[in-house]
């Protein structure tokens, strides 16, 4: 009897051991759950898959940023990374062999936007455009499927010739979280854009 | 992840009580066996395709009792954790196509609960081979993280898992057991929802006790 009642405490120490044990080496059920601002990350690109890039040499794109409040509406309220922003994207569409041109001979429009508040995604822009910019712009459409987020950075490259709102012949959306330093923000802006653009080397096509 | 956590724990206290009750009740009949393993999972098929490196992280439970002395009836429950981290670029064939860059962390959490039976040929107590099967379902807990944006599944899958091992007498009551899986679920859906059939192999080492 005392043999039995012995090998049933070892067995159920044993048990109880493994289940802590497991519980601490297992830990977690989400291993690497730390993550650092760039962690956070995301370059996604679009393409319009009948649009043919070898015949779009030209571009044009307005000296600033617009910024997309809650309601889709524009709102002029120039950031500390405008700039950047507007060099880094020109310097890009030059290495693919892109040249710039006045916005009424352009094959392409390119324009940068950044939201300021959380809005899902979906639908065209129709009623707004670069103020005093010739010609207006008929509107743009971006993918209905990609929920954009604070802080998202948008880039969209228009077809020149459009006579209606059509959905951009490419967009890229870059979402990340705001960095902890001016510095590291800086340098994500540049990394993640040129990541944009090398992640669509069909732009490139022809030229 | 709170509700998660509250899954989790809710097991392990199945488990338990299953302990209790096999060791209080059968133990002193000396018919059954009770394993702990380790267990390394190297994922196959749908899984492979989301997760393609081998999980390190995994634990296995079996409680057989003996309806002969050459086979049992038992129960298995399993703790298996497959995980990526990667930074790459991964293309989207959807309309528009596109293609998406980011740091991902893939992450299923396995717990497979399951009846089993298993044929051991040879005799007690020397180096016994033996053939089973395991049948129930699996409780998945299935994650992809993409930058900013988190898809997550927890679901019930159905499934069995062929199994063939050893058992090593070392003392008395206690020897080692050595045995493999093929975990396999019959339907079921992947992190972002798409259908799948999640299948595993699991290689597990451990200590068998062995009245």
């Amino acid at each position: 009897m005392k043999k039995i009642i012995s090998r049933r405490s070892i067995f159920l120490f044993s048990s109880i051991a493994v289940l802590i044990l497991s519980t601490t080496i297992l830990q977690s059920c989400y291993p690497g759950e730390e993550l650092t601002y760039s962690d956070t990350d995301l370059v996604a690109t679009f393409y319009n898959k009948d649009a043919n890039f070898a015949t779009k040499q030209t571009f044009a794109m307005p000296d600033s940023i617009i910024r997309i409040d809650d309601d889709g509406n524009p709102v002029i309220d120039p950031g500390p990374f405008d700039q950047q922003i507007l060099n880094k994207i020109k310097s890009e569409l030059q290495s693919l062999g892109f040249t710039q041109e006045a916005p009424a001979n352009a094959d392409v429009l390119v324009i940068a936007a950044v939201t300021t508040s959380t809005w899902a995604s979906g639908g065209c822009y129709y009623s707004w455009w670069y103020p005093g910019w010739y010609p207006p712009y008929p509107g743009w459409c971006y993918p209905v499927y990609y929920t954009y987020d604070i802080g998202t950075i948008l880039i969209a490259m228009l077809d020149g010739d459009a006579t209606e709102a059509e959905s951009g012949l490419w967009v890229a959306g870059i979402n990340g979280l705001l960095g902890d330093s001016n510095s590291s923000t800086s340098s994500r802006i540049n990394q993640n854009i040129e990541q944009a653009f090398n992640q669509s080397p069909y732009l490139g096509e022809g030229k | 992840m709170k509700i998660t956590h509250i899954k989790f724990w809710q097991l392990i206290t199945i488990a338990l009580l299953v302990i209790l009750t096999f060791s209080s009740g059968y133990s002193q009949r000396q018919q059954w066996y009770g394993a702990f393993t380790y267990s390394v999972s190297i994922p196959s098929g749908d899984t492979q395709d989301f997760i393609d490196e081998i999980g390190w992280r995994g634990i296995g439970l079996d409680y057989r009792y003996l309806v002969n002395k050459n086979v049992t009836v038992g129960l298995y429950f399993g703790w298996n954790v497959l995980h990526k981290r990667s930074e790459e670029l991964t293309q989207l064939e959807t309309d528009p196509p596109g293609a998406v860059y980011g740091v991902q962390e893939k992450t299923i959490n396995a717990f497979p609960i399951m009846a089993s039976a298993h044929y051991y040929f040879g005799e007690r107590k020397k180096i016994r081979p033996y053939v089973g099967l395991n049948a129930g379902g699996f409780y998945m807990l299935q994650r992809y993280e993409i930058g900013i944006f988190l898809y997550d599944n927890d679901q019930w899958q159905w499934g069995i898992a062929p199994e063939a091992g050893f058992v090593v007498p070392v003392e008395r009551d206690f020897g080692l057991i050595l045995n493999g899986k093929y975990n396999m679920a019959f339907s079921g859906e992947n992190a972002v929802g798409a259908d799948v059939n999640n299948a595993y192999w699991s290689v597990n080492l451990g200590v068998v006790w062995e009245p």
